[in-house]
């Protein structure tokens, strides 16, 4: 049912008990079309493009836990395309355009807000880092501005630009059409949206294995709920990626890390943007519902634990209160972590594998969220055309023999 | 007139006193002459004989003899401690003893500089930056170790009950002396 | 935070070790004679187990020195640490003497 004015006046007549559940729960068929392995943000929505823009319907997305559950459920929903290279940019940028509309496409509101993201410069090193970003952006036609420390505090008035910081800072690089976006959100409005066209998503359904044809093809998957046929495997399972990838012999350039986040008690709007320290490690923005949400860098080790040590919290904490004096007596709400898996050059890849049948998308790192719209739309076209779309053509895992790195240590912002 | 350039300036001048009467006390040392030795058993017995302290076969240990120390931080890293001055005559001696045995010796004079923490808070004190479990059945006497203040490399020794000496590199003691000085106001 | 059992040391908190990554990752006598595929996967490509993990650590702010370790990357626990240079324990001799 859509969301409307209309239906939510209806609906009120009932005191809105009687609103359709927004995606089916079906048991799992015997085979698909295809399957998508992960039922993250980039997983449901790879299948809604499969089914809206290729017509394949006939698919299901498989989660061995709930829905959104994993990273999806635990970043902290920053948006931007400031990257380095020209690939990174036409991917994420590719992503910022879809993101624009994406409310009114999914008819779901997924609080996109472009309120500007601000990378600041400590050093002289990361002076020249950023400004050579600015200028790469400019290049391509992507926005990305440089501001004096001054400018930056006038975008964003909380900020500490005093000159006796142990790190003070020296400018800032602003996109104004970065953002944020209601992570949960984007899950469930690419759910709904696919289970309206027929996808299937099967909750509580770990894969366990990889079955492949006499030719080395794939075949189906076993899973905890039976085994499934297909000719067609998506894996988007994020940290999980290894093991999963594992099952069909393939291994990867990958190391899976806790990532950490936290947000604080709820408070009035003080935070306007967006702002990142990749040198004193901490980055903050500000909810609508009034937390302030704080991240920085992965633990030092891999990890499945999603926890990791509250040493990496306390780092982080001390760099927010240098940057952000009047936050300093929050309480904080709530801390969790994910697993991100991590690439030797942190950009992803997205593409086939040396499996017929078999396709990766995955190595987003700390920075999948912001690219989830075209991450998933070109990866649907990977697999509906067994070739990647122009956008994800240079993320192939092959990159890693070959040498053809694509090096965004520094626009991926936040250190390993 | 003097030149301010040969003058050797000592890097606690003018720092805030740590002082809380009964309970703990930090004090800068004077300057001191300072060596990093690493070697293998035979070159740490010729440097023990060469230095005049046995260099400890046991890691974490320090040895003292004659006012000069030798610190054990790892399976064949020593620091060596001597009154300051004595330089020349320390690097003459060793390296003739260890003319045609594997080893390097580097002179840290310049480098390091140290401080006791003494009293009866001496350990809370040293607790407010330092990780470690320092109950002196943990951390007994004559314990040497390399460990973290907060965020600075520093060398904790417990010389008795109640003190510990801390070897650091001199660009890290406003640091660590701005914490403990901060943390001597808990008491 | 970990409590890392280094070798030399004793047991000390994870800020004093500096992660060293996957251990036991051989780098090929005659890189010259390797192909690009080996090469990458000696570079690159990495186990990333969920599950018993053999890894390296550097204790930075202790000993210095680099040592093994095993370590269930699902829980995290140690299972045990071993000097730099050494063979790889034997797992099942491991698993049975930490009571699996």
């Amino acid at each position: 049912m859509r969301f409307s004015v209309f239906n939510l006046a209806r609906q009120a007549l009932s005191a809105h008990r009687n609103w359709p559940e927004q995606w089916r729960s079906p048991e799992p068929k015997n085979a698909y079309d295809a399957i998508i392995i992960g039922a993250g943000g980039h997983g449901l929505g790879t299948a809604y493009y499969l089914a809206k823009e290729h017509g394949m319907r006939n698919i299901a997305v498989l989660e061995k836990g709930w829905l959104g559950g994993g990273n999806t459920g635990r970043n902290t929903t920053i948006i931007r395309s400031n990257y380095l290279w020209e690939e990174s940019q036409g991917l994420y940028e590719h992503a910022v355009k879809l993101w624009e509309n994406l409310s009114q496409e999914l008819n779901y509101n997924v609080m996109y807000s472009a309120r500007g993201v601000m990378m600041l410069a400590h050093t002289i090193h990361d002076i020249q880092v950023f400004k050579r970003h600015v200028h790469a952006n400019r290049l391509q036609g992507i926005d990305n501005e440089w501001l004096t420390p001054e400018q930056a505090k006038e975008f964003c008035p909380i900020l500490n630009i005093a000159p006796n910081m142990r790190y003070p800072i020296l400018g800032a690089a602003l996109q104004r059409r970065g953002g944020v976006a209601r992570h949960d959100a984007v899950a469930w409005g690419y759910a709904r949206a696919a289970s309206a066209m027929g996808v299937d998503i099967i909750q509580n359904c770990e894969v366990t294995g990889i079955r492949r044809d006499a030719n080395g093809a794939v075949s189906g998957v076993e899973t905890t709920r039976g085994l499934i046929g297909t000719k067609k495997i998506g894996v988007v399972a994020a940290g999980h990626t290894s093991v999963v990838m594992g099952m069909a012999d393939v291994r990867m350039p990958l190391e899976s890390y806790p990532l950490q986040a936290l947000v604080s008690e709820p408070i009035k709007p003080i935070m306007p943007c967006v702002v990142m320290s990749n040198t004193i490690h901490a980055y903050m923005s500000q909810s609508d519902k009034g937390e302030l949400v704080i991240g920085a860098g992965t633990d030092a080790y891999t990890s499945y634990s999603q926890t990791g040590g509250l040493h990496i919290t306390t780092h982080t904490l001390d760099a927010i209160c240098e940057l952000f004096p009047n936050v300093r007596r929050l309480r904080m709400l709530r801390n969790w972590g994910g697993i991100v898996d991590v690439t030797p050059d942190r950009s992803p890849i997205i593409g086939k594998t040396p499996v017929k049948g078999l396709y990766v998308n995955c190595g987003w790192g700390t920075g999948g969220f912001k690219a989830t719209p075209g991450s998933a739309n070109v990866f649907a076209h990977t697999i509906a055309k067994d070739e990647p779309h122009p956008i994800n053509a240079a993320f192939t895992l092959d990159r890693f023999r070959t040498g053809r790195l694509i090096d965004e240590a520094a626009a991926a912002a936040v250190a390993h | 007139m003097s030149d301010s350039m040969a003058m050797r300036r000592s890097v606690f001048d003018g720092m805030t006193p740590i002082r809380v009467e009964g309970k703990v006390t930090a004090a800068s040392l004077p300057f001191a002459a300072r060596f990093v030795f690493r070697g293998d058993a035979k070159a740490a017995a010729a440097c023990s004989k060469a230095f005049g302290v046995t260099l400890p076969k046991t890691i974490l240990q320090a040895a003292s003899e004659d006012g000069r120390s030798a610190l054990s931080l790892g399976p064949d890293e020593w620091l060596l401690i001597a009154r300051d001055g004595e330089e020349a005559g320390i690097v003459a001696k060793i390296e003739k003893a260890l003319a045609k045995i594997p080893h390097a010796l580097v002179d840290v004079c310049h480098r390091n500089t140290a401080f006791t923490v003494t009293g009866a808070q001496a350990e809370a004190l040293l607790a407010s930056g330092c990780p470690l479990d320092l109950h002196e059945t943990a951390f007994p006497v004559g314990m040497a170790t390399r460990t973290l203040f907060a965020k600075a490399d520093v060398i904790l020794w417990r010389t008795g009950t109640n003190a510990f000496r801390v070897e650091l590199w001199r660009s890290f003691v406003p640091f660590v002396w701005g914490i403990l000085a901060e943390a001597s106001r808990d008491f | 935070m970990l409590l890392i059992p280094c070798p030399h040391c004793g047991p000390r908190p994870e800020i004093e070790f500096r992660y060293a990554g996957e251990a036991h990752v051989a780098r090929a006598a005659d890189p010259g004679a390797v192909n690009d595929q080996d090469w990458a996967e000696y570079l690159y490509f990495r186990s990333n187990p969920k599950g018993i993990h053999f890894e390296r650590w550097r204790h930075v702010s202790g000993c210095a020195r680099f040592f093994n370790c095993v370590r269930d990357t699902v829980s995290d626990k140690i299972l045990t640490t071993y000097p730099a240079g050494e063979k790889k324990p034997d797992l099942g001799t491991l698993m049975k003497e930490a009571g699996r």
